[in-house]
């Protein structure tokens, strides 16, 4: 299996998405309208780990602009596990063995979905910690580069490499650089199971949650049903604010100074329209048009004032949860098994799997992946996050 | 959303759906919608919005330039041009 678009060097252990700026090399993003970009710089991600003598083995395939439930949008191919179903190229070229970590950016949970589906680790940090400088923007608000490894201790050793400030970044916070730690005794930890996403999962999903919270109750930690009544408000108002600021990002991309351009148009205006329109899918032209819809005059108020008013709503509710909890846990997602579908049907379906992936974008909190199902933290609690998943990793099933 | 709103969103946003999409984007117009309707049930009243998810202030740097590109890089990546200028169709009739 091919996992990806562009092959850097063979004996390289660190794979990036697609959506991740490697200087000199191609990179699309998943989308046609990207063709023939080559970036004449890296991200600082990437910089950082070429500094610190990781190698890049090449850039997995990923869902255009990061949209969709598993990659399964991509214009240049689509990673699928061996029984036919989805996941994501990074998840399976880290469960495959074929490189040790791999950086991906989580814009709606696709990587911590595909974390999921391949039986891998997948850390989505703190909003801020690690810079987005060099990343194809697509919902600047709440994307964040993360890492996917086949255990703890591997996303940790990547995450304390590119996670620190950079001043090229404006939402970089201050910090020069952060600590992490996966050796926190669990045992007295108090962990919070969202009684909503549970009961919204599958069966199989449930019975990972269940197993789960066997190993942390065997570990010495405490796990409490709580309710969170407004999660599906949540994950309404991230879809909202996601797709508004898809909407901006993606005007860029017109087939004048780079990019693919149509091969025929009769003036400016018809290579604008044509360029678009045979550069990009559904789903990306489908969350352009319900971003610039609630951003309209008659639907600002009620969907996009609304939507940023419901994050501070989710802040404040992960803050009371934190203040009494070391760690929350949750599915990933609704089913550990994606069949391959109808692509028109992308944005619903995703949409969906919103519910369980929203609340760490929304807010801004560490969310990890790690055994199929999904642990959260308060900010800056990646130690938190890395220490439950490493001291599961360590219990026999 | 109606069908002329719709094709006036395409033409706001420079592309075009195929009649078979438009089908589709009506359709998931109207679940969005139903979704967004939800959002009302929740009570924002005294709520102020919250723009950054976290405390975000301007970041200042000595005001001297950095990282600058040359002509030739920046348009070695554009579809077409042509010495120093990149080309379009002509915009003057």
């Amino acid at each position: 299996m091919n996992y990806f678009v562009t092959e850097i060097d063979r004996a390289g252990t660190v794979a990036v998405d697609d959506t991740i700026l490697v200087k000199g090399c191609e990179a699309k993003a998943g989308s046609h309208i990207l063709d023939g970009f080559v970036p004449l710089f890296s991200s600082d991600a990437v910089e950082r780990l070429v500094k610190a003598g990781f190698t890049l083995r090449g850039k997995t395939h990923t869902g255009e602009f990061g949209l969709d439930i598993a990659g399964e949008t991509s214009y240049h191919g689509v990673c699928k596990k061996a029984d036919g179903t989805l996941s994501t190229a990074a998840a399976e070229a880290v469960a495959a063995g074929a490189v040790k970590q791999a950086l991906c950016v989580d814009v709606n949970g696709a990587p911590r979905r595909g974390a999921a589906l391949s039986g891998v680790d997948f850390l989505k940090p703190t909003y801020g910690t690690v810079s987005r400088y060099g990343i194809i923007p697509t919902a600047c608000s709440g994307e964040q580069v993360g890492v996917c490894a086949a255990n703890a201790e591997d996303v940790e050793e990547a995450l304390s490499v590119i996670a620190g400030h950079d001043g090229k970044d404006g939402t970089s916070l201050p910090a020069e650089k952060y600590e992490y730690a996966a050796d926190k005794d669990v045992a007295g930890m108090k962990i919070a199971l969202v009684k909503e996403l549970y009961d919204a999962a599958d069966e199989g999903v449930r019975a990972a949650i269940d197993a789960f919270r066997a190993k942390l109750e065997k570990a010495g930690a405490t796990v409490e049903v709580i309710p969170v009544t407004d999660v599906k408000a949540y994950a309404t108002a991230w879809q909202i604010m996601l797709s508004a600021e898809t909407c901006n990002n993606i005007s860029r991309y017109d087939g004048v100074k780079f990019g693919y351009r149509a091969p025929v148009y009769k003036d400016i205006d018809e290579l604008y329209v044509n360029s678009r329109t045979e550069g990009m899918g559904f789903t990306a032209k489908m969350n352009v048009l319900f971003g610039s819809d609630v951003l309209s005059k008659n639907r600002y108020m009620s969907c996009y004032d609304k939507s940023l008013r419901l994050r501070r709503l989710a802040s404040e509710k992960m803050k009371e949860i934190f203040a009494g909890f070391d760690a929350v846990l949750c599915p990933a997602m609704s089913a550990l098994s994606v069949p391959a579908y109808d692509l028109a049907e992308t944005f619903e379906r995703t949409e969906r799997e919103l519910l369980f992936t929203t609340i760490p974008n929304l807010t801004g909190i560490p969310a990890m992946v790690t055994g199929g199902v999904q642990l959260w933290a308060a900010a800056f609690g990646e130690s938190t996050l890395l220490s439950i998943a490493a001291t599961a990793e360590r219990m026999a099933d | 959303m109606t069908v002329e709103n719709l094709k006036a969103l395409e033409s706001l946003n420079e592309f075009r759906l195929t009649e078979a999409e438009e089908e589709k984007a009506l359709a998931v117009f109207r679940f969005m919608e139903g979704e967004a309707a939800a959002l009302q049930s929740v009570n924002t009243e005294g709520t102020e919005v919250m723009v950054h998810c976290m405390p975000m202030t301007n970041i200042f740097r000595e005001d001297v330039r950095e990282q600058a590109f040359t002509r030739d890089e920046l348009l070695e990546g554009a579809p077409e041009h042509s010495g120093d200028s990149w080309i379009v169709p002509r915009l003057v009739k």
